[in-house]
């Protein structure tokens, strides 16, 4: 393990997110499995019914409460209602209510209405793990949480100050006042985004770490998923430069098919410089490290792919 | 069918489908296109990222249409492209304003709660969206209104949002919650079921009595404001089934995007919403070609070099192109009738004016 490599870990909660579609789910799975087997205890949260860890565990859906789904790894889907409930019976103790009075529409009808109350309901669970201890020791050391998309994110972080500046009585204000405190702690929670390195996905990558700071939310590294992996340059003119290499090798190929090879690779070699570009454009812009993934040529990520990426993650959770 | 019919001949295209798949880059190339056709068009897009200003040249997008300029360099189109950004706020302000009397919409706006609802309430931001839409067609400016749709985790979520909404503010369960803080109610406290009342009372110990104060005050002052909200609604809705409106349904050549695509399909057809048609993004079209059957065992017979690339990039990629075929065909197969635009994986980034043309160029050929 190199002494530079850049810690996915250096905070007890990594608040995992990006824009839709830039494989932050299966960053945030590939981070726990590599989390678990470096020999820490984790926790692996997803927020709202989303049924995307299940199927990479082998499971058919993540409970409620927490299970084991991997060495190491326990496994929670955390529910607006259901975290009321504990909350409810947490703090004031109230039996009577059961989970099935508590579906009512009353619950819906508050977390959906009160601002911010579904938002720290959510946060306050991850709180919750976070500072439980166990014989004085923290029973999770490591918490990933599969967080809404960046367009959510900083509105979502920012619940536990929206509900303490709107309510101003009640239990909650002490509750969101807790969230905060660990949401702006360096120690105990950091941001890691999952960009794609194109051009305009890294500007809004860009922008996300300037609202986040300035809310006092310390961010880890980056990660960069799908990085395409570079080739040999053909030069101005690819056709030529590839009958070339046909020739000298002695095979036998039409010119149909070195177009087509050309045509592919240069269209490649030209991206995968881009992405460079844009990697460069934002380490130039933002003080943070980039963690780099390979584009793994398959739109379908199941476990032996988040597997591959745990390997390399597994740098970064020291 | 051309993509160019529907451009010339409709009135409102809706682009939908679900984040991370372009939506926004073809609402503004079809917008384009539509303009350098010749028609005055605008289109508004929801997402609040600087890039759609960006690419169309303009320093940023605002709550008001700007036009944007399209001659530079070339002969001056016919048409007008016109651009804007889609702001909740002042939308859902308007809208108050519109359906009551200045001193009540100034009390609503001073509700903390009403803040929250314009904000942040689930499905405040599609209907609004929808509530733009009307606007516009109402202002009578434009021949063709392009209108992105919100970054949903589902695109269903823009249909059903707006009857959410209206739901919520017409809400006679609320209404029924709220009566120990309304002091005008007259619906008695036997109505509300015992366990709604409990989980009230727990709930509220919680947050606190006043922002249930507020939420209170909120919904008495938007008494009788229900009815007209409901109305709009369902002209929206009817704006949205008529004939001169098109959805098109953007997607990714992925099994989920796919999925969403299709489901969204079946149920425009169910709710009787015409269906322009499929919009497939980033698809690698990578052909086969005689010879190249096996062009791994090639390039490990010529050993390291420019060649063994090329081939193992022509590899990689046509094994990820004849994948994205086999769940395109399935797909489509399940939906002959619907006319799809293919667009493929560019190797530059859509960030101007030149590259938004080249796809709707890409679009118009495409089959």
């Amino acid at each position: 393990m190199s002494a530079m490599a850049p810690s996915l870990t250096a905070a007890r909660v990594a608040v995992v997110s990006g824009k839709g579609g830039v494989g932050k789910t299966t960053v945030a799975a590939a981070l726990a499995i590599a989390a678990a087997r470096a020999g820490k205890h984790v926790l692996l949260a997803e927020m709202e019914d989303r049924e995307a860890f299940a199927p990479l565990f082998g499971l058919r859906k993540l409970a409620y409460t927490e299970q084991t789904i991997a060495p190491n790894i326990t496994g929670l889907t955390v529910e607006a209602d259901e975290a009321l409930v504990d909350y409810l019976r947490m703090f004031y103790g109230i039996p009577t209510i059961s989970r099935a009075l508590m579906r009512t529409k009353a619950v819906e009808f508050a977390t959906q209405t009160a601002p911010g109350l579904k938002d720290i309901l959510l946060i306050g669970k991850v709180k919750e793990a976070e500072s439980r201890r166990h014989e004085g020791a923290h029973v999770f050391d490591c918490i990933v949480v599969d967080a809404p998309p960046t367009g959510r994110l900083p509105r979502f972080l920012d619940a536990p100050r929206a509900v303490t500046e709107l309510v101003h009585g009640g239990q909650i204000r002490a509750q969101a006042q807790g969230v905060l405190d660990m949401v702006t702690d360096p120690k105990r929670c950091h941001v890691v985004l999952v960009a794609q390195p194109e051009e305009m996905p890294v500007r809004e990558t860009a922008e996300t770490i300037e609202t986040l700071s300035k809310m006092g939310i310390s961010l880890g590294p980056i990660v960069m998923n799908g990085v395409w992996p570079e080739i040999a340059s053909l030069g101005k003119d690819p056709i030529t430069t590839l009958r070339e290499a046909v020739r000298v090798a002695g095979e036998n190929l039409s010119d149909e098919a070195v177009d087509v090879l050309a045509s592919v690779a240069s269209t490649h070699a030209r991206r995968a410089r881009n992405q460079r570009k844009a990697m460069k454009t934002l380490a130039d812009d933002v003080s943070l490290p980039q963690i780099d993934l390979p584009y793994l040529f398959t739109e379908r990520m199941a476990r032996p792919e988040v597997e591959q990426l745990a390997a390399i993650l597994s740098a970064c959770v020291s | 069918m051309n993509i160019d019919e529907l451009l010339t001949e409709r009135h409102i295209i809706v682009c939908t489908g679900s984040g991370g798949v372009g939506k926004t880059t073809s609402a503004a190339a079809l917008a384009l296109r539509a303009a350098e056709l010749g028609r005055r068009t605008i289109v508004c897009t929801i997402d609040p990222a600087k890039r759609l200003a960006q690419s169309m040249g303009l320093d940023q997008l605002g709550g008001e249409p700007k036009l944007v300029p399209l001659a530079a360099g070339r002969a001056k189109p016919k048409g007008e492209l016109w651009a804007m950004m889609l702001d909740m706020k002042s939308t859902f302000d308007q809208m108050v304003l519109e359906m009551t009397t200045q001193e009540r919409a100034e009390k609503i706006f001073e509700n903390p709660f009403y803040h929250h609802i314009s904000n942040t309430l689930a499905g405040t931001q599609e209907y609004m969206a929808m509530e733009k839409l009307w606007e516009l067609h109402e202002e009578g400016r434009w021949q063709l209104i392009v209108i992105d749709t919100p970054p949903t985790r589902s695109a269903l979520d823009f249909l059903d949002a707006p009857r959410r909404l209206t739901d919520f503010l017409e809400g006679r369960f609320l209404k029924l919650m709220m009566f120990p803080y309304m002091k005008a109610g007259k619906t008695g406290l036997k109505m509300i079921n015992f366990g709604t009342r409990v989980a009230l009372r727990a709930i509220t110990r919680i947050t606190g009595s006043e922002l249930f104060e507020d939420v209170a005050n909120f919904f008495q002052q938007f008494e009788g404001m229900y009815e007209t909200f409901k109305q709009r609604s369902r002209r929206v809705r009817e704006l949205m089934e008529a004939r001169r409106t098109a959805f098109i349904i953007v997607t990714a050549p992925t099994e989920p995007s796919l999925k969403e695509a299709r489901y969204f399909a079946e149920r425009l057809t169910h709710d009787k919403i015409p269906l322009g048609g499929l919009i497939v993004n980033r698809a690698h079209a990578v052909p086969g070609v005689a010879g190249l059957e096996d062009p791994k065992a090639i390039a490990s017979r010529v050993g390291d070099g420019i060649l063994a690339d090329a081939l193992r990039t022509y590899a990689a990629w046509r094994a990820v192109s004849l994948r994205e075929e086999r769940l395109l065909g399935g797909t489509l197969g399940a939906m002959p009738e619907t006319p799809v635009w293919r667009v493929p994986d560019l190797a530059d980034d859509v960030n101007d004016l030149k590259s938004l043309r080249e796809v709707g160029q890409l679009l118009a050929t495409s089959s």
